[in-house]
C-alpha cells in the first residue's frame, strides 16, 4: 500500500495566523492564552482563553468572503484551507477533482452564535441569515461549496479527538483507494456554548493551564483551525514533504461520558494501536505531543497510560499550554505542531509545569532543544471515551 | 462492499420490535416522530438519564449487541442528535445570564454520546466514531465501515444512523422552509407540487461484515456527490450503474428518497427515467419522513424488501410485480446539495 505524506499544512490559533507565526511562537517559549477580550460574555476581560485577537469582520474581508450566513468557525477553517492548499500547491483542478476528499470536524460548528442561535429556535419573523449555518457539518459544505469540490466530503463530531480521527479517516481513504489526496482538519472557535459547558463541569481554569502539574487547575479553551494535505508517495515527487503519517488508531474508553478510566484503556489502546499502525515499537517514539488538557483526570490517566505503554516513557509536552483547548481543532492543530517537531527537528517547551503529579512522577519537557527525531506520537482524547493516536514520521 | 446480518428500526412505524407496517401511521402535527417502544434492555437508572436521541439510539442496537459475538467497532451516523440537549443547555446560558448551570445537558449534547454510550454499555473498546455530515452522515458511516470490512474481512462493525426532532431544530427547519404546512396529510404528500417535506425521524442499525453466507443483504456498491444540477447526479448514477453492474444485469426495484418537495423532483425524476421501465418504484419518506440520515430507514426497508415480505401499497410507486429481486437502488437527496446511491443486492 502507498505510503502518505504531509505535503501542506495551514493553521490558525492564539500563537498566530499562520503557521510560520506558530512555530516562532512555540520555539520561543510563548503563551497565547490571555483574557477573553473580543468573545463578548460575561467572562470577557475575565477568563484565561487562546482567543485569536483578529475581529471576525476583519477576517471576513481578509478572506474575501461575502456569501451571507458564514460564521466565524468557518472563517478559521477557510483561514488554515487556504494556507494548507497554497503550500501543498494543490492547482484549482486537484481542488475540484473527484480523487480529492475533504474530511473536516468541528464540536461547536455555526452554534458559536449562540445568542442569534437562541433567537432562531425561538422563532422570530423570519429566520436570520445563519439559519443554515449551525451544525457541524456547516463549515465543510461552506468549504466544498466555495471550491466545487467533488470527492468524498465529510465531518467527523467524535468531541475532544475529532480532527484525529478526521486525520486517520483522510489516510484510510487515500488507502482504501477512495481518494488520491485529502484536505484534512478541524475547526472550533470559542463560544458561549463550550465555555459554560465546562465552567458548569468545574474543569476549567481560572489560570494558565499547567498540564502534568501537581497543582494543575483545569483546562483554557481556545480557538483556532488547521489542515494538512495528505498525498500519495508517488504524487509527491518534487514536492516538499513535511512527514510521512505512518500510525493512527481509534478506541475507545467505555467507561464514563466526561472522564477517562483510572487505567486509561482507550488512551493506552489508541497509542499502542497507533504504534502497530506504524510497525514501531515504543522505543522508536522520540516525542510524545499530549492531549495534556491540563485537567486533573486527563493529565493523571494520561501519563498512566504513557507509562503503561513505555515504561519510561520519551519526551513528552502538552502545547495546549500555548494555544488552550481548541477542541474539534486540537487534533489537527497538535498534528501540525508534531510534524514541525520533525520537520525542524526541534521539540517545544511545554509550559508552567512546576511539581510532578507525585504518582506517576513524570515531568514534561520544559525547554526549546534541537533534537535527532524519527517518530512524533500525537494524542487526542475526547468525552464519550473517543480517544485516537497519530504518530508522524520524518519523511 | 460488506453483508449485512441483522438490522434493527426504530421508525414512526410499528417496526420495532415486530414489524408491521402494513398499516400507515400517519404524521401528527406535521411531524412524524418514532413510536418509541419500552426499552427494556437498559437499566432503568441509565435510561433516565439518557437523551432522547441516545435511548433510541440505545435501544435499537442493544438487540444487535447482545445477540452475537461483540463487533469489533461502532460506527454511527447522525446530524442532529444531542440538539434537544444541546438548546436545552442554550436556554439555561441565556436565561441564566452565564450564571451557575448545570452540566447535564452540555455532556448530553455532544453528536456523539451515541456511539460512546453503546461502547459503555458494551464494554466495546474498539474503533468508535460518529459521521456528522448532514444528509451524508450515514452514507460516510457506510464508506467508513467499507473500508474496514475490506482491510478487516473476519470483522463485523456495528453500524446505524440515528436522528430525532427537537422542537428547535424543528423550527429552525420550518423556518428555512424545508418543511410543508403543519396540515399536509400523508396520502397527499407526495403530489402537493410545493416546497417542503415532512419533519421525520427515526433508528436504524445494521450489523455488517464480510461474510455472506446467511446474509439478509449486500450493501454491493455506493456513491455521494455534492451538487445542485439534476443532470450531474444523472451522469453519476449513469457511472455508477456501468460500473456495478455485471453485464445483463438490472435494477429490478428503486427505493426513491422522494420527499414530496417539488424543488426536489427533478433529481428524482433524472433517476427513476434511469431505470428500466419495468422496475418497481418505492418510495419510504411517508413512513419516517423527511431527515438527514433517512437514507439509513431505506437501507433498513431494502433488507425488508429483498427478504420478499409483504409489501404494502402505500410504499408502491409504481409497477407492483411479485418476484425474487435481486438488484435493488436507493437514491437520496437531503435538502437538493447532498446525494447518494446505495446498490443493495439479495
Amino acid at each position: 500500500m502507498s505510503r502518505i505524506f504531509v505535503t501542506g499544512m495551514g493553521l490558525i490559533s492564539a500563537l498566530g495566523d499562520n503557521v510560520v507565526q506558530n512555530r516562532t511562537a512555540l520555539s520561543a517559549g510563548k503563551c497565547g492564552i490571555t483574557n477573553l477580550e473580543l468573545f463578548l460574555s460575561k467572562y470577557t476581560g475575565i477568563l484565561p482563553c487562546g482567543e485569536i485577537k483578529i475581529p471576525t469582520e476583519t477576517l471576513r474581508s481578509r478572506l474575501n468572503t461575502h456569501e451571507q450566513g458564514i460564521t466565524r468557525t468557518s472563517l478559521l477553517a477557510l483561514h488554515a484551507f487556504n494556507e494548507a492548499t497554497l503550500d501543498a500547491a494543490l492547482t484549482p483542478s486537484q481542488l475540484t477533482s473527484p480523487d480529492t476528499a475533504l474530511i473536516g470536524s468541528s464540536t461547536v460548528g455555526g452554534m458559536c452564535l449562540t445568542d442569534e442561535l437562541y433567537q432562531d429556535a425561538q422563532r422570530g419573523e423570519q429566520g436570520s441569515e445563519y439559519i443554515n449555518s449551525y451544525d457541524c457539518a456547516s463549515v465543510t459544505m461552506y468549504l466544498q461549496q466555495r471550491f466545487k469540490m467533488t470527492g468524498v466530503i465529510n465531518t467527523i463530531n467524535t468531541a475532544c479527538s475529532s480532527s484525529a480521527n478526521a486525520i486517520m479517516y483522510g489516510a484510510r481513504l487515500i488507502k482504501s483507494g477512495l481518494a488520491r489526496r485529502a484536505i484534512v482538519g478541524g475547526v472550533d472557535s470559542l463560544t458561549k456554548f463550550t465555555i459554560n459547558g465546562f465552567n458548569a463541569l468545574h474543569i476549567l481554569s481560572p489560570v494558565t493551564c499547567s498540564p502534568f502539574d501537581d497543582g494543575r487547575k483545569g483546562l483554557n479553551l481556545g480557538e483556532g483551525a488547521a489542515f494538512i494535505i495528505l498525498e500519495k508517495e508517488e504524487d509527491c515527487i518534487n514536492k516538499k514533504k513535511y512527514a510521512e503519517l505512518t500510525g493512527y488508531c481509534n478506541s475507545n474508553d467505555a467507561y464514563h461520558p466526561s472522564s477517562l478510566s483510572d487505567t486509561g484503556d482507550g488512551p493506552y489502546l489508541a497509542m499502542k494501536g497507533a504504534l502497530e499502525t506504524a510497525q514501531l515499537s515504543p522505543a522508536n517514539i522520540g516525542f510524545i505531543n499530549a492531549h495534556g488538557t491540563g485537567t486533573e483526570n486527563n493529565d493523571l490517566v494520561e501519563s498512566r497510560a504513557m507509562i503503561r505503554l513505555f515504561e519510561t516513557p520519551p519526551s513528552f509536552a502538552s502545547t495546549k499550554s500555548n494555544v488552550g483547548h481548541t477542541l474539534g481543532a486540537a487534533g489537527a492543530i497538535e498534528a501540525v505542531y508534531s510534524i514541525l517537531n520533525l520537520y525542524h527537528q526541534e521539540i517545544y517547551a511545554g509550559l508552567n509545569c512546576k511539581v510532578r503529579i507525585p504518582e506517576t512522577g513524570l515531568m514534561p519537557l520544559n525547554e526549546y532543544k534541537k533534537v535527532s527525531l524519527h517518530h512524533v506520537m500525537s494524542n487526542s482524547f475526547g468525552f464519550g471515551g473517543n480517544c485516537t493516536s497519530l504518530v508522524f514520521s520524518k519523511s | 462492499m460488506f453483508y449485512i446480518h441483522h438490522t434493527t428500526c426504530i421508525s414512526p412505524q410499528q417496526t420495532f420490535p415486530n414489524v408491521d407496517i402494513a398499516v400507515l401511521h400517519p404524521p401528527i402535527d406535521g411531524q412524524l416522530r418514532v413510536i418509541e417502544p419500552p426499552y427494556t434492555g437498559i437499566p432503568s437508572g441509565v435510561l433516565r438519564r439518557m437523551s432522547r436521541s441516545v435511548r433510541m439510539g440505545v435501544g435499537a442496537a442493544l438487540p444487535l449487541l447482545n445477540g452475537v459475538a461483540a463487533p469489533d467497532g461502532i460506527i454511527i451516523g447522525t446530524a442532529n442528535a444531542g440538539m434537544e440537549e444541546c438548546f436545552d443547555f442554550l436556554k439555561q446560558i441565556v436565561e441564566y445570564n452565564e450564571g451557575l448551570l448545570t452540566p447535564g445537558n452540555f455532556v448530553q449534547s455532544t453528536p456523539n454520546a451515541i456511539a460512546a454510550q453503546l461502547g459503555m454499555l458494551s464494554g466495546n473498546k474498539g474503533y468508535n466514531i460518529t459521521h456528522v455530515h448532514l444528509g451524508l452522515a450515514f452514507e460516510n458511516a457506510v464508506t467508513d465501515a467499507s473500508m474496514l470490512i475490506q482491510q478487516y474481512p473476519e470483522n463485523s462493525y456495528l453500524l446505524g444512523a440515528v436522528d430525532d426532532i427537537s422542537s428547535y431544530n424543528y423550527t429552525l427547519n420550518l423556518l428555512a422552509g424545508w418543511y410543508k404546512n403543519a396540515h399536509t396529510k400523508a396520502q397527499n404528500f407526495y403530489d402537493t407540487n410545493s416546497p417542503g417535506s415532512i419533519a421525520g425521524e427515526g433508528v436504524a442499525m445494521f450489523m455488517v461484515n464480510g461474510n455472506a453466507a446467511n446474509a439478509l443483504a449486500q450493501v454491493k456498491a455506493f456513491c455521494s456527490s455534492h451538487t445542485t444540477e439534476a443532470n450531474a447526479v444523472e451522469e453519476q448514477l449513469k457511472n455508477f450503474l456501468n460500473k456495478n453492474l455485471a453485464e445483463g444485469e438490472k435494477i429490478d426495484v428503486l427505493l426513491s428518497g422522494e420527499n414530496g418537495d417539488n424543488r426536489l423532483s427533478k433529481f428524482y425524476t433524472a433517476c427513476e427515467e434511469l431505470i428500466p421501465e419495468e422496475a418497481l418504484v418505492l418510495r419510504f419518506k411517508h413512513l419516517c419522513g423527511e431527515y438527514p440520515t433517512a437514507s439509513a430507514v431505506a437501507l433498513w426497508l431494502a433488507c425488508y424488501v429483498l427478504q420478499n415480505k409483504p409489501l404494502p401499497a402505500h410504499i408502491i410507486k409504481k409497477n407492483f410485480t411479485v418476484g425474487q429481486f435481486k438488484n435493488l437502488l436507493i437514491y437520496n437527496c437531503y435538502k437538493g446539495v447532498q446525494h447518494s446511491f446505495m446498490l443493495v443486492k439479495a
